[in-house]
């Protein structure tokens, strides 16, 4: 692979504002659900899911930008949703073996699961309307 | 005269995603506590 034929700017950008505006949203989405009684405080949790969403929003747009010429769909958007589900299935697939090992440190929650699966996606949308936007 | 260094960020930041979705404590102190509400959210298990 030609690492200086790949438009890392332009995934990095726009991971990391997908990613920042993403973790808000998530807390958002969490609120409204109620899957998790959050336990710190706001302030504390802005700044949590800001940072998470950052790195998850980067790595997706470093993902994205190495990978886009070569995914076999046409469409950007699909694009990066199947980076940014593939990326949280390859963490939650992670998890589960960390479950498995230790049980009494990693606990499964289905809905927990089912809203991360979702926000996923939500990440995926993010991700490729800012990558469409452009940022060179 | 030249892609590395952009590619490194990433490997990084995954890597540190992956502190972060698990809470590994034993390679960044206080990683867990710190993001513990976040990997709920996001649906990796924790305790």
């Amino acid at each position: 692979m030609n690492l200086t034929g790949i438009d890392w700017k332009r995934g990095i950008v726009a991971g990391l504002l997908a990613g920042i505006l993403w973790g808000w949203l998530a807390m958002a989405v969490n609120t409204v659900t109620g899957v998790f009684v959050s336990e710190k405080a706001l302030l504390v949790n802005i700044l949590a899911f800001s940072t998470g969403g950052a790195v998850y929003g980067v790595v997706a747009g470093g993902l994205l930008a190495a990978t886009h010429k070569i995914l076999p769909f046409k469409s950007l958007l699909l694009k990066a949703v199947v980076v940014s589900v593939g990326l949280w299935l390859v963490l939650r697939i992670g998890g589960v073996v960390l479950s498995g090992a230790s049980p009494w440190r990693y606990h499964q929650e289905l809905m927990a699961t089912l809203q991360g699966f979702l926000l996923s996606l939500v990440m995926g949308t993010l991700l490729g309307a800012l990558w469409k936007k452009g940022f060179n | 005269t030249s892609g590395l260094l952009p590619a490194v960020l990433i490997v990084g930041l995954a890597f540190s995603l992956v502190i972060i979705s698990y809470g590994l404590d034993s390679i960044v102190p206080g990683v867990h506590d710190a993001f513990h509400d976040f990997r709920h959210v996001i649906g990796m298990p924790c305790h």
